[in-house]
Order: C-alpha cells, then structure tokens, then sequence
C-alpha cells in the first residue's frame, strides 16, 4: 500500500468549488495535498495517473484497480467510504488535474512559475471572468484560462465562453453520484419525476415510463419558447389597446400638438379634444334655441300687443260712437223739452220735428240693441300656444270628440259630470246626447253615443272629422273587458278614425274591487291594439269628478302639439 | 232690470190694493171669489195655489205644504181667519178642501216618486227579482225566460244581458212604471213591444223587395221598448218635478193624486209616445232625442191649456175618464 498516494483535495474539486471562485485555479491553494510520499508515484500517463475519489482523495489507477469491487463501487480504504463506478468501472472516474499539473510544472522547472501563478491569482482575483472549463469545471478569467491551462495536459481542456457554459449535471437526490438523466412519465411521480440511473432501474421509478431528461427539457423548453412567443404578443396587443387608449383620451382631452404645416415647418399647435367640440355643439345649439326662442317670445308679444291695441282702439272708438251718440240722445230730448213749454200751437208746429226726431232715436235704439247683441264685452284675452310657440288669441278653439263605450260604463255620467259638474245617475241613452264643454281656451263638442249594443253599428255616422274618440271602460265590470276590447279593437280598424287621438277612461275607480289601470291596460292588450297611434289611459271616477280633467288636459295637449289648433 | 223689478213691486202693490178694494166691494175674500166664480178643476185650484203662495199670512203660505190628514182642521183655521161664516158658506169649504188635497197630495206625490226613483235596483232584493220576472211574464207570456242573467232581455228592449245596469237614472220608478204598463194594460203593452220591433214600413217593402233580410237594417226603425220605457219614465217624471203635470193630475184627480195616477199618465204617455214615433217616422234610433225633445214640447204645450187632461183612452184609464 505504499505505492498508494492519498491527496485529498479540499471540499470538492468539482461543483463546490464555487461558480464564482474567480480565478481559483485548479492548482491553486484550492488543492490540499496531505502529503506526497512519492512524487514518482504519479504519473502524467498510463497506470499512474491520479484519479479522485468521492471522498475527496486521488488515488493512482493502479492502485484503483486493485482496491476490491464492492458490488459496482469502490471503498476507499483509509475513511471507508464508498464511490461508486460507472459502467467504465474505474476509468470512469475522473482524473486529478489540478495534481496533473502541479506535476507538469514540477517536471518543467519549478523555479518562478509559482510567483507567476500566484501573480496570475492576485491578478485573476479582479478580473472577469470569461471563461469555462469544461474539463475541470472551473470559471476562469481571460489570464487564468492563459497561465493555468498553459501545462500540455491542461492545454488540451475544452474552455468555452461563460455563456456556452453547459450546464451541470444535478445530482440524483438519492443516489449522490448519478447524475439525473431520465424523467418520470407516470402520473403518480408528477411530483418529483426526476430520476438517475439506479431509480429507474431499482429504485422508486422502477417499471415506471419514462423519458431521457434533455428531450424533455428541450420539448418543455420549446413549449416555453411557445409561449414566450404568444406571451409577447400578448404584450404586444396589451400595449397596443393601452397606445390606443392613450390616443383616444388625448383626443378626447384636445390639447397642444406638434403639427407639420404646408411648408414643412413644424409648430405647436391648439387641436380641441372632441369634449371640447361637443361642449360648443351644445352651447350652438342652446344659443340658437335661445335666439329662436327669443325670436318667438318678441313675434308672440307683438301679436299680444297688436291684439290688445286693436282691441283697445276699437272699444275707445266705441266709446266715442256711444258719448255722441248720448249727446244725441240729450239733445234730442233738450228739444223735447223746449217744445214741452212752448204754447200749444207751437206744439202742434213741431210735431212733424218730433215725430222725425223719435224716428231717428228709434232707429238708433235698434242699432244700439243690435250692436249689443252682437258684441260680447269681454275684457279677458285668452291666449293658446301652438306646436310652434305662436300664440292664438281669440274664441275658444272647438274640437270635436265622440264618447263611446259599452253601455253602462258611465259615458253619458262624464258628460254632464263634465257639463254641470254634477253626478247624476243617467237613464240609459237612446240616440245621443251632445254638449259642449269649455275647458282651457277649448271648447270640446262631446258626442255621447248610446252604448247598446243594436246602437254600436251606428257610431261610425259620427266619426266623421272627429279629432278625438274618448273610450270608457267600467272597471268594476271584470266580465265585459273583452266585450269592451273587442268593440275597441274594431273600431280602431275604423278608416276614419285613423289619425283621431285615443283617451280611454277607465271609469269607475272608487268602487270597491275596480280594476286598476294598469290592469285595464293589460287586459285590453292596449300596447298591442294602439300601437302607432296616440293613445293614454286615464282612470278616473265620474262621481268624484277625479280624473276627468286630467283626460281632458291630456287631449288638450295633445291637439295643440299635434297641430290641430294651428290658426294661421 | 231694475224697472222690471219696480214693476214687478208696484204690480204686487197694486194688486192688494185691488184685492183690498175687491173685498171691501163685494165682501167675499179672494179664496171665496175663486171657488165662486171658476169651474172646478186644474184652473181652480191653480189660482187657489197661486193665491195661498202669495199671501202675505204665514199661515196661508205654509198650508201648500201641510199634512193631508190636518187638512180639515186648517180649513176651519183658514176660516176663522177670513171671517167667513161656515154655515152661509158650506159650498166653500167643500171646494177648499178639495183643492188643498190636490195640492197637498201633488207635493207628496212627488216625494213618492222621488223616492222610488232614488232606490237602487237590487239583485239581492227578492221582491225587486220577482218583479222584474214578472214584467218578462207579462210581455213574453209564451217563451219562458231561460236564464236570470240572459240575453234573451234585448228582446223586450233592454241594452245587456242584466236588466239591473238600466235601472240605475230611474231607480225603481223604472220597473213600476214598466209592470204597471204590462200589467195592467197587457195589450197594449205588448202591441207596442211588437211595434217597436218591426221595422220601418218602407224597409219591409223593401226587403221584400230585394230578398234581403240583414240585421242591422232590421233593426234601423225598431226601438227598445224598455229603455224608451225609462226615458219615458224620465220625461214623466221631469213633467212632474216641473209642476207641468198639475194641470193634468188638478184635472183628473178629484183628490190627492197618487202613484197608479202617476203610472197611468205613464202608460198613457208611453203608448202616445209610440204613435208619435211611427208619425215622425224618423230614419233610424239615433233621432230618438230630437223626437223625445218634440214630443216633451208637445206634451208641455198641451198641458198649457189650463182644461186639459192627458185623457188616456185605454182600459187601465176606465177610472179617470168616468169621473
């Protein structure tokens, strides 16, 4: 065992001498040798070249050899510990470079190399380091990689860039000395699919599918790529919206911007945002309401102001006519008077004046009773508004509206509810009943037409040149709705009534049990009946009174905004 | 106006001035000179009517409305007021009573028929279902009604397939008058309810004619008899809140009149009502008001007439023309 030349070799020549060790050369102070008790034991070549242990001791491969197999490892003899072999037995394991060449060196001359390496580490330690050695594992500087790599045998190690690195092999989590070289494909193992050589063949992985790891890392890395790839466009869209955006708040907001004008000169220049645009569009358009509006207010006045001083003219003009017309009057019974004190034949001469004098006062008393009947003095001025803001002055506007509905619904009861304003239970209406009703610069005609059912074929005689159909419904009578629906269907189907308004009275609200107008208006499908026409619905109670008016504020809108009332 | 008002003054000073000197005259007073020199009947007791209400005694004034059963009593005090010696005078407390009745029973029968009318219609009311039953029995003797709720009452002129929605201006009044008419005057009310269903005559020709018998044109003369019923009831009952009727009722009514006098009128009116109509001949139902307007002005012209009596010439009327 003499021969056998022990060197252990601090930490780990391998793996643990650190990634970022810059500049540890392999032969540096890394290297512990405990003692060389031959230095003629090892040699550069052949049976003598040392090779490291897992514990850490380089043993010549001569000796290697003859240790004895353990299954497929090796224990080393002094601290009995165990390296396994590969399937190249003991030539698979690796040699001691950093022993190799302090042995080179020695053989070369060892006088002034050491202080040049020692100059080479101080000098590595701040340098950069460039360089990996495949070989021993190490990274090394650009001079390191000169001055340790300068030995013949170290010359040949492969030294790639840092960045060609190749990865190092991770060791298996069991089996400390095989590397990881197969990956798990069964379900169960998902957790941990790693595997080295001894877990596949006899450990937890046996029988287990498998795949070698670099096709599998090399497809995960692909999908990786994949998805890198769709991840960037991803970014790119994200981004793209948020310029988008970006672009549009910009234009909503206006503001300065550099604008290249016909010349080529570039200046800043004021664009408005479309905020800004909108904000004016409202502002035109309120301004000319507000013109429009104004135009009107001063046109509507001067009609009012015209009206009025017509008017005024005209009574001041009458006046004029009556206080002649009594001096008139005066003088002639002044005259009469006259002639009362004068003697009797005077009298009798004045006769034929008299006479002529009562004939004319006469006459004028007819003109004047005439004119009185005539002219109604009023001193109201009542005004409408059209659809275009132009004022009407003048008599009531008539209108012409037809009641219908079921008998029994309470038709004729509005009416006079309407008319006097008082409720009074109706006999049932043979014929029709008609009535004008003043209401608001209106004069509503109402055509109340009986209800009974022989009477029904008969309405359309007085839809002619109607501007509104008012229909009531009783709603405290659930069973004569459809009836009630059925004659409203058909008589919107009427020609005539094409373009007339609809208001349906939903009659009889304050008995107990009505239908509710929503309900009404359910149960007459009226949204569906109506459509396209201008209809509203108005419950109402005609012993009350509530309601009605309401109806009749709502035809009275309706007319007017509809034009009906337009006076030239 | 105001010289209107100052006549309408003096006139009334005038007027007791005259009655004064009248009376001193003849020593009869006013009521006396009434019942003396005019006939008996609606002229008589109008003026007498007219006379109490102006009479410048509260207690005169009060006896148009005073009970009927106090009458006799109020004579006396009417009487004593006067001076008037019963016993010279026996004819004039008849008359006087007489006329009072009219007046008083006038009043009271327009409470009546104020009532009726204001009492709803009720179908809970078994007496008011058996009368409308028998009204259909009467008019319809040989089709059987076949339900209570049925529309077989458009037949005899009612609007819906329920009756009760046509009471509602009329009250019972209505229905009264309706029976009383079947009733008691069972030919002629049926006659007039076959009337009014045929239409007109020249539209019979010409149906004929054509071979067309539509709906609708049936129906274009034909009225409703129960409905016109009511309106009728209507115009009656209008003619008697406005007093018009008190020439008709002073006239035949030798006492109080009462509710069958009010119905006959009714009856009376109904059947003059259909001949006017079938006179008139209008082109359809819907001149039914126009007609009813001329006929209420007709009615009132002759009620005018201070000797008329709507003399009904029918059986239900035998009474009133025998007395």
């Amino acid at each position: 065992m003499a021969a056998l030349l022990v060197n252990k070799v601090g930490a780990s020549a391998g793996p643990a001498a650190g990634n970022r060790q810059s500049g540890r050369g392999p032969g540096g102070a890394a290297v512990k040798v405990r003692g060389v008790r031959d230095s003629d034991v090892f040699s550069l070549q052949g049976d003598k070249v040392p090779r490291l242990l897992l514990c850490g001791h380089t043993v010549c491969h001569d000796c290697l050899t003859r240790l004895p197999l353990h299954g497929r490892a090796i224990r080393f003899p002094f601290d009995r510990q165990v390296t396994e072999l590969g399937d190249s037995g003991v030539w698979g394991l690796k040699k001691n470079f950093a022993l190799l060449e302090l042995l080179e060196r020695l053989q070369n001359g060892p006088a002034g190399q050491c202080g040049a390496t020692e100059d080479a580490i101080g000098l590595s330690g701040e340098s950069i380091i460039r360089f990996y050695c495949t070989v021993c594992a190490t990274h090394l500087c650009a001079d390191c990689s000169q001055l340790t790599h300068s030995t013949k045998t170290l010359a040949k190690h492969r030294r790639v860039p840092l960045a060609d690195k190749p990865h190092e092999k991770t060791m298996c989590s069991q089996h400390q000395v095989h590397a990881i070289e197969f990956v798990c494909l069964e379900e169960g193992c998902q957790a941990s699919p790693l595997m080295c050589c001894v877990c596949k063949e006899y450990g937890k992985h046996q029988g287990h599918k498998h795949s070698v790891l670099e096709p599998e890392a090399n497809q995960i890395r692909a999908s990786i790529l994949d998805m890198a790839h769709c991840i960037r466009t991803f970014t790119e869209e994200i981004s793209d919206y948020s310029r988008k955006l970006v672009g549009i708040v910009q234009q909503i907001e206006g503001g300065e911007q550099i604008v290249e004008d016909g010349v080529g000169m570039a200046h800043t220049e004021h664009v408005p945002g479309t905020a800004e645009n909108a904000r004016s569009c409202v502002r035109a358009y309120f301004s000319d309401l507000h013109e429009t509006l104004c135009r009107q207010e001063e046109m509507a006045l001067s009609v009012v102001d015209a009206h009025v001083r017509e008017k005024l003219i005209w009574l001041r003009q009458q006046q004029e006519d009556m206080t002649i017309l009594l001096s008139q009057v005066s003088t002639a019974c002044l005259h009469c008077e006259k002639t009362l004190q004068q003697d009797d034949c005077r009298v009798v001469l004045a006769k034929q004046e008299i006479t002529r004098l009562l004939e004319t006062l006469q006459k004028q008393q007819q003109q004047f009773t005439e004119l009185a009947d005539h002219i109604q003095l009023d001193a109201s001025i009542p005004v409408t508004f059209t659809k275009d803001n132009r004022v009407h002055i003048g008599p009531k506007m008539e209108i012409r509206v037809v009641t219908l509905g079921l008998d029994g619904a309470g038709k004729t009861t509005i009416l006079f509810k309407l008319k006097q304003d008082e409720f009074m239970q109706p006999i049932p209406t043979i014929g029709f009943n008609v009535e004008t009703v003043e209401y608001k610069n209106l004069k509503f005609t109402i055509w109340d037409v009986g209800g009974k059912h022989k009477l029904r074929h008969l309405w359309k005689h007085y839809y002619l040149n109607t501007q509104a159909v008012v229909f009531v419904v009783d709603s405290s009578h659930r069973d004569r709705i459809s009836e009630a629906h059925s004659e409203l269907a058909k008589l919107l189907t009427e020609k005539e009534l094409r373009d007339a308004l609809l208001l349906i009275f939903a009659n009889k609200q304050d008995v107990a049990g009505a239908l509710s107008v929503e309900e009404i208006t359910e149960l007459l499908s009226l949204h569906k009946l109506c459509c396209g026409r201008s209809w509203y619905i108005q419950g109402c109670d005609a012993r009350s009174g509530m309601g009605l008016y309401e109806g009749l504020d709502w035809l009275s809108r309706q007319l007017v905004a509809a034009g009906v009332l337009d006076v030239a | 106006m105001l010289v209107q008002v100052c006549l309408y003054f003096y006139c009334k000073c005038l007027w007791r001035c005259l009655k004064f000197v009248v009376r001193k005259l003849t020593g009869r007073c006013e009521l006396q000179r009434i019942c003396y020199n005019i006939k008996p009947g609606a002229s008589r007791t109008m003026k007498i009517e007219t006379s109490l209400k102006g009479s410048k005694t509260k207690l005169l004034q009060t006896e148009v409305s005073v009970h009927p059963d106090a009458i006799e009593k109020t004579i006396d005090d009417i009487m004593d007021l006067k001076k008037i010696n019963p016993d010279i005078n026996p004819q004039l407390g008849v008359s006087l009573q007489g006329c009072l009745l009219q007046i008083v029973g006038y009043r009271n029968l327009i409470a009546e028929v104020e009532k009726l009318r204001r009492e709803p219609y009720d179908s809970d009311n078994s007496q008011h279902e058996e009368m409308l039953l028998k009204l259909w029995k009467c008019l319809k003797p040989n089709s059987p009604l076949e339900a209570r709720i049925s529309k077989q009452w458009c037949e005899i002129g009612f609007q819906g397939d329920d009756p009760k929605t046509d009471f509602r201006g009329m009250g019972l009044l209505g229905l009264y008058n309706l029976l009383y008419f079947a009733e008691l005057d069972t030919v002629v009310a049926q006659q007039v309810l076959f009337d009014s269903l045929q239409p007109k005559y020249r539209q019979v020709m010409i149906e004929a004619w054509e071979k067309v018998s539509s709906d609708q044109s049936y129906s274009s003369c034909s009225y409703s008899f129960a409905i016109v019923g009511i309106n009728i009831t209507d115009l009656v009952y209008n003619l008697l809140v406005s007093g018009a009727l008190k020439t008709h009722f002073y006239n035949v009514a030798p006492e109080a009149p009462t509710l069958s006098h009010f119905q006959q009128t009714f009856c009376y009116l109904m059947h003059e009502f259909h001949k006017f109509w079938i006179e008139e001949d209008p082109l359809d139902i819907m001149e039914f008001n126009r007609v009813r307007e001329k006929f209420h002005k007709r009615i009132i012209k002759q009620l005018q007439n201070p000797d008329m009596a709507l003399c009904p010439h029918f059986a239900a009327s035998e009474s009133l023309i025998n007395m």
